[in-house]
């Protein structure tokens, strides 16, 4: 690994020792922290800080706060408050290493590698394992795996998705009923009038197409203004840059595919009951 | 005739509307009763399960038991906590990653649970050990291991079998001594997770398939206190000021307030957004049902029935659609949510004993108020337009119309 590499290095195992000292001339090594552990701890740029190991400041370090950065938001650690700082490598092997083993023979969990075409990480992760025995390489695409926390919650939520249209088709089928029940009459003096149940259909399903789209539109507004309202809600509970709702294009014409077809077909069902009796059955009050 | 009565039959004079009513409400009945279910399940799962083992305070030098890091001079530790008053028995854990060799294929990979089976007493009584044998006997000896059920399975192991462990307790690219080791148990690990496999065994026998690399560090002590669980981690608290010690409560409760909290989220918000649904829902079809049957309303308030009455009259239906709805929901519900608990488990890293849905006395009588809640709000409007209805121009309207 390149050295000067910053990597990020969790406060986890890593102690803030609270004597926070002046900025020194001999130039400690600068680190980053996170914006939520300099709030926390009132840090500064340019602050100098020891760090350690444990509690006890065994072997502690000066560092000098170069920046103070935004974490990149996780979902994974939703909830929890990223106080984390981003040391340079060999510093980071300088304070972790054992007493007992020498320089340069440390271990790191994981190597990112950037490739030149990004298309060839499937070939290059299987000459890393085919050439270097005990070491795993994986690209980036598979490292979460299939059952990634996230594709599980999108699962969880595509079920709900479902469990929710079934009940609103439900409800949208009663509420058909209900309405094409009152046009009764109507569509009996259509019917006496010589107009063909095919003819009268096509109108109902054109209605029910116009009321869905209406519904669609109506309900797609609704989200875009809710989403920004729940982006900040949750973005400021968790104190966090995270986006938790986001109407995309896709997620805008699925919801309008399902919406409308549904709509439409529930007017003509509720509808075709009523359209096989007779138009003197119909307009008889 | 009743209230209920007369609404009954209202509702079986339209049988395809109720039907497809009721259907709606148990629907999102269904996801309600799930949403209330979420919302502390995985809390009452988790305090269940810490509960279980018998363990009342949770040892480690992190914030959280399993953050990684670990408790130096464990064994020594443990047996200045075991010699408080307040404590029964404390008893020192350490996990490592293994691989077992296979006679054909890729070893398997699991985690080894190291774990001090007796007391640090002269008699060394018997610690009860942290996962629970299904067959065979618990492992006693530096040469003996229990597994769990999917590597006796994948390995076809049975109690008296004996396998090849390469075990590494400092880093995964050690290079792992191979140890014989004595499967003497099939055990079931309480916090095993549903991607993992798990042996276990004496700290002796971790020594031992480590190679003796280990040091004197540990990830957990276990303790059961005497009596009050509060009084004793304090007690260790005071004792040992470095490390955390904390009752099944207090790490449920610092669960809560971090890798639980998304849940609690977002059945909070799938609650409201079901109950504003049920609402808004009930309402139209009551207000459309009240819209059609104006005249005949108006005919029976000019045959004496009183604007309390037929007021009743429609907050009774409200209250038959949904609360027949609402009857359907549970078992509906209960459904929904063993369907839903298979995908949320399928998430890393989740114990297979641990719930998100779990059913509490306490959920069902939400469900039950938010239902009742929904009935009376529904009905309101309806209400208000059958209570102001007047009669004399309605019968003239539709007599007209």
């Amino acid at each position: 690994m390149r050295p000067g590499l910053l990597v990020r290095f969790l406060i986890l195992g890593l102690w803030l020792v609270p004597t926070l000292a002046t900025a020194q001339e001999a130039g400690p090594a600068d680190v980053l922290v996170s914006r939520q552990l300099a709030e926390s701890e009132n840090l500064t740029v340019g602050s100098v800080v020891r760090l350690a190991t444990d509690a006890a400041g065994t072997r502690a370090r000066e560092f000098r706060i170069a920046g103070i950065y935004e974490p990149t938001p996780d979902p994974a650690r939703l909830g929890q408050v990223p106080r984390s700082v981003r040391l340079h490598l060999p510093d980071l092997l300088e304070m972790t290493r054992p007493v007992d083993i020498p320089a340069g023979a440390e271990y790191v969990s994981s190597v990112n590698v950037a490739l030149v075409d990004p298309k060839d990480a499937d070939q290059f992760a299987k000459d890393v394992n085919a050439r270097l025995p005990g070491v795993l390489a994986l690209p980036a695409g598979e490292a979460a795996g299939s059952a990634g926390p996230f594709r599980v919650l999108e699962r969880f939520h595509l079920a709900i998705a479902v469990v929710t249209i079934i009940a609103a088709t439900v409800f949208l089928l009663a509420l058909s009923i209900m309405l094409v029940d009152e046009r009764r009459e109507t569509v009996g003096v259509l019917r006496l009038i010589g107009l063909p149940v095919r003819r009268i259909l096509v109108q109902i399903l054109l209605e029910g197409l116009l009321v869905a789209g209406v519904g669609a539109i109506f309900g797609l507004i609704l989200a875009l203004l809710s989403e920004q309202l729940i982006n900040l809600f949750f973005q400021w509970r968790y104190d966090t840059a995270l986006v938790f709702v986001r109407i995309t294009r896709d997620v805008a014409l699925t919801c309008v595919a399902i919406a409308v077809p549904l709509g439409a077909s529930a007017t003509v069902v509720a509808s075709w009951a009523l359209l096989r009796r007779g138009g003197l059955r119909l307009a008889r009050r | 005739m009743n209230a209920i009565g007369f609404a009954w039959r209202s509702l079986v004079r339209q049988p395809a509307r109720a039907a497809l009513g009721i259907l709606g409400v148990a629907a999102v009945g269904a996801l309600l009763f799930d949403m209330l279910l979420l919302s502390r399940g995985l809390i009452v799962s988790m305090q269940d399960l810490l509960d279980r083992g018998g363990w009342d305070v949770r040892v480690s030098a992190g914030e959280l038991p399993g953050s990684g890091l670990r408790i130096s001079d464990a064994v020594d530790t443990a047996e200045a906590i075991s010699r408080l008053p307040s404590v029964q028995a404390a008893l020192v854990m350490r996990a490592a990653t293994a691989r077992i060799d296979r006679a054909s294929g890729q070893p398997l990979r699991a985690s080894f649970q190291g774990a001090t089976m007796r007391s640090a007493d002269p008699a060394g009584s018997r610690l009860r050990a942290p996962w629970t044998i299904l067959r065979g006997r618990d492992a006693e000896g530096a040469d003996e291991v229990v597994v769990d059920e999917k590597i006796a399975s994948e390995s076809r192991l049975e109690p008296g079998s004996e396998i090849t462990m390469r075990a590494s307790c400092v880093g995964d690219l050690e290079a792992l001594p191979a140890t014989r080791l004595k499967v003497v148990g099939i055990a079931e690990f309480p916090f095993q997770t549903t991607n993992e496999t798990t042996t276990g065994g004496t700290l002796d026998a971790l020594k031992a398939a480590c190679g003796g690399n280990v040091g004197t560090e540990a990830d957990l002590i276990l303790v059961t206190s005497t009596g009050d669980a509060d009084e004793t981690a304090a007690a260790i608290r005071t004792l040992l000021p470095e490390i955390r010690a904390a009752t099944n409560t207090e790490v449920v409760g610092r669960l809560q307030q971090t890798g639980f909290t998304y849940f609690r989220q977002i059945s909070s918000v799938l609650t409201t957004v079901t109950v504003s649904f049920a609402v808004l829902l009930i309402t139209v079809l009551l207000t459309v049902s009240v819209n059609q049957r104006l005249g005949e309303i108006a005919a029976l308030r000019a045959l004496g029935f009183s604007r309390v009455r037929v007021v009743k009259d429609v907050l009774s239906e409200s209250a038959l659609i949904v609360g027949i709805g609402g009857l359907l929901s549970l078992p509906l519900g209960l459904l929904l949510a063993s369907g839903l608990d298979r995908i949320l488990k399928g998430m890393p890293g989740i114990p297979v004993a641990l719930h998100f849905f779990v059913f509490e006395a306490q959920a069902l009588a939400i469900h039950i108020a938010l239902l009742m809640a929904t009935a009376i709000i529904a009905a309101l409007y309806p209400m208000r337009i059958v209570s102001t209805l007047p009669i004399a121009a309605t019968l003239r309207d539709e007599v007209i119309g």
